[in-house]
């Protein structure tokens, strides 16, 4: 059963007609969780008792921060499925996905260090997240470079897949290293005396904001993906049907 | 199977003798790399104790970068990579030897002139000690990650820039334990942690990037 | 069984093992005290050591911060809630340092039991919460020291 939904998911012409249903509902969706979320974070929620207002930017910051991880998981998937099943649809989500992760990645890091700027002085530190941020960045910009680099589509998506698996086995790996040495260079962040917690009014905003951006992440993908499979296909059979129907 | 690995090794050893002056441009390299960090720095001896197991690492990760280009090039250039591939013995373990033949001829240089070259930078005898046996353990990882890098853009003509790019975020892990235990050492605590950290990472690199290097040469070639 | 087949088992199982004895290392990394790092009770303790770096972390004890009015060094101590150790500091301190806030520092232990920090961070926690609630908390705080 799951098996025949994603052989009928790898079809082109099915993939592409169930996206273009499915878009108008994603967009709906993510207006409306973007509109509440916004207003949650910048209207309704209190002002933090140390940083006052200017925490507000975590609710770009950290949604922002969690897609780049969930779009690099995205694109491992992916690419496992790719590698495995040689599914068209899984290389077009795969190499779609690294624009849009890195440009996550990149928003994440701006806007951290203009966070940074009022509450640590400088615009940047060495902290962990911000520098394993920084690592992952370059991880997507590897991912695009090599896929550009090859001339073949094809084959660039199963070299990217590649790269994306040996990444997901090397982010954890970076990522405590990163952390193991900024602890060591920076002393730990002191929990022994204070729980991380946040305040259920500012946390509500935050979880709104955090799957508002993953509604905006597959709406770009999927248009993203059509275009691209569109170019693709282009002289294939159902293409020309489909633009002698629609124009 | 075990005389296929061994022949593919002692072949590339055979190789790289041959071409004595290519040999000696890794380590050549190396101690150029780290001479320049005393001229750019200033000969002050406590900031060049200071930042010595950084400056050898740093070197040691760019001469393996310049030399993995040679662990699969030559090989697809003249057509022998094609028959490994298709020869019925499993890929992985050639890529094995051959990352093994890689660390062999420029990785193992830089193990014994790194520290000697720690001694003028003036590293405490500890430091010298926990240098040379995170260079050990580490070197090889660079050869092992490389293999996948090289691997990947080994089709391209323009491979070089995106293999830095691909390769040296990976590298980063190696690079904070490794100078982190030298660090440690040179400052009188025992680098037990970092250590055990670098050989988990020499172990789970040689098991794994292995089939990942084939996957890619795979795609590559064909 | 199939040559093929037992060639691909062996070389599956020796990954295998190296994966595991890999995790293995990893343990034993994990289980170390790796951070160079003591508590203002471990220092009065002894257990730390004198003239080495290490780092040192706590709450910097109200109204102990002291400043020189020739130059820019300042004296405070700071606690774990159990035992105070006095950090003396050259240096222009971050803005969140204040009393009653964690910071970290680095330095080194002199003969004098002090501790001379070459570096003071002061971590913001990881707490967002409204002023009235930090108001409570604050209240609350006291009375766990005198504990």
């Amino acid at each position: 059963m799951i098996m025949r939904f994603i052989y009928q998911l790898g079809s082109p012409p099915y993939f592409y007609a169930l996206s273009g249903r499915l878009l108008p509902w994603l967009s709906g969706i993510c207006l409306i969780l973007f509109a509440t979320g916004l207003y949650g974070g910048l209207v309704l929620a209190p002002a933090d008792y140390q940083q006052g207002d200017s925490f507000r930017i975590i609710y770009i910051h950290v949604p922002a921060a969690w897609m780049s991880m969930f779009v690099y998981m995205v694109m491992a998937f992916s690419g496992a499925m790719a590698l495995i099943w040689r599914i068209k649809i899984a290389e077009i989500i795969l190499i779609n996905s690294a624009h849009i992760g890195a440009v996550f990645t990149f928003l994440a890091l701006v806007t951290g260090s203009i966070w940074g700027k009022p509450m640590w002085g400088t615009w940047w530190v060495w902290d962990a997240r911000l520098t394993s941020e920084l690592l992952l960045l370059f991880l997507y910009l590897g991912v695009l470079a090599l896929y550009s680099a090859i001339d073949d589509k094809r084959k660039a998506a199963r070299a990217v897949a590649i790269l994306a698996l040996v990444g997901v086995v090397n982010i954890p790996i970076i990522h405590y290293s990163v952390e193991w040495w900024s602890t060591l260079h920076q002393g730990p962040t002191i929990t022994k005396f204070d729980k991380p917690s946040i305040d259920t009014r500012m946390l509500i905003p935050l979880l709104l904001m955090a799957v508002a951006h993953k509604f905006l992440y597959a709406i770009v993908v999927l248009l993203r993906a059509r275009n691209d499979l569109l170019w693709r296909e282009r002289r294939s059979q159902w293409v020309a049907t489909l633009f002698k129907d629609g124009s | 199977m075990l005389q296929a690995f061994f022949i593919i090794l002692q072949r590339d050893l055979i190789l790289a003798i041959r071409h004595r002056a290519e040999l000696m441009n890794p380590v050549l390299f190396f101690v150029l790399v780290v001479v320049l960090f005393p001229l750019g720095i200033g000969a002050e001896a406590t900031i060049l104790e200071r930042i010595a197991p950084a400056i050898i690492w740093i070197a040691a990760l760019l001469s393996a970068l310049l030399s993995l280009d040679r662990i699969f090039r030559t090989d697809m250039e003249d057509g022998s990579l094609e028959q490994m591939l298709i020869s019925a013995q499993p890929m992985s373990l050639l890529i094995l030897a051959k990352i093994i033949a890689h660390w062999l001829i420029t990785g193992l240089p830089v193990v014994i002139v790194g520290p000697l070259l720690a001694l003028f930078l003036g590293l405490s005898i500890e430091g010298i000690e926990t240098l040379f046996i995170t260079l050990l353990l580490g070197t090889p990882i660079l050869s092992a990650i490389g293999s996948v890098g090289v691997a990947l853009t080994v089709g391209l003509r323009r491979g070089g820039v995106i293999l830095s790019l691909l390769v040296l975020p990976l590298y980063v892990p190696v690079l904070i334990f490794a100078s982190q235990a030298v660090d440690a050492a040179a400052s009188g605590f025992p680098p037990v942690a970092a250590i055990a950290m670098l050989s988990a990472l020499l172990l789970l690199s040689l098991s794994l990037t292995p089939w990942a290097a084939s996957a890619a040469l795979k795609m590559s070639v064909s | 069984m199939h040559p093929l087949r037992k060639r691909r088992l062996i070389l599956i199982i020796i990954m295998i093992i190296g994966v595991a004895t890999a995790t293995g290392f990893a343990l034993v990394a994990f289980n170390q005290n790796l951070m160079f790092y003591f508590s203002p009770s471990d220092v009065q303790a002894g257990k730390a050591p004198v003239n080495r770096l290490f780092r040192m972390g706590g709450i910097v004890v109200d109204g102990s911060v002291k400043r020189s009015d020739t130059s820019t060094e300042v004296w405070f101590d700071i606690t774990d809630n159990e035992k105070a150790v006095t950090v003396k500091y050259d240096g222009i301190l971050p803005d969140l340092f204040r009393e009653g806030q964690g910071i970290i520092s680095k330095g080194k232990l002199n003969n004098k039991g002090e501790f001379v920090a070459e570096e003071v961070l002061a971590k913001h926690d990881e707490n967002y919460m409204p002023p009235e609630v930090a108001a409570s908390m604050k209240k609350k705080l006291p009375e766990d020291i005198k504990e």
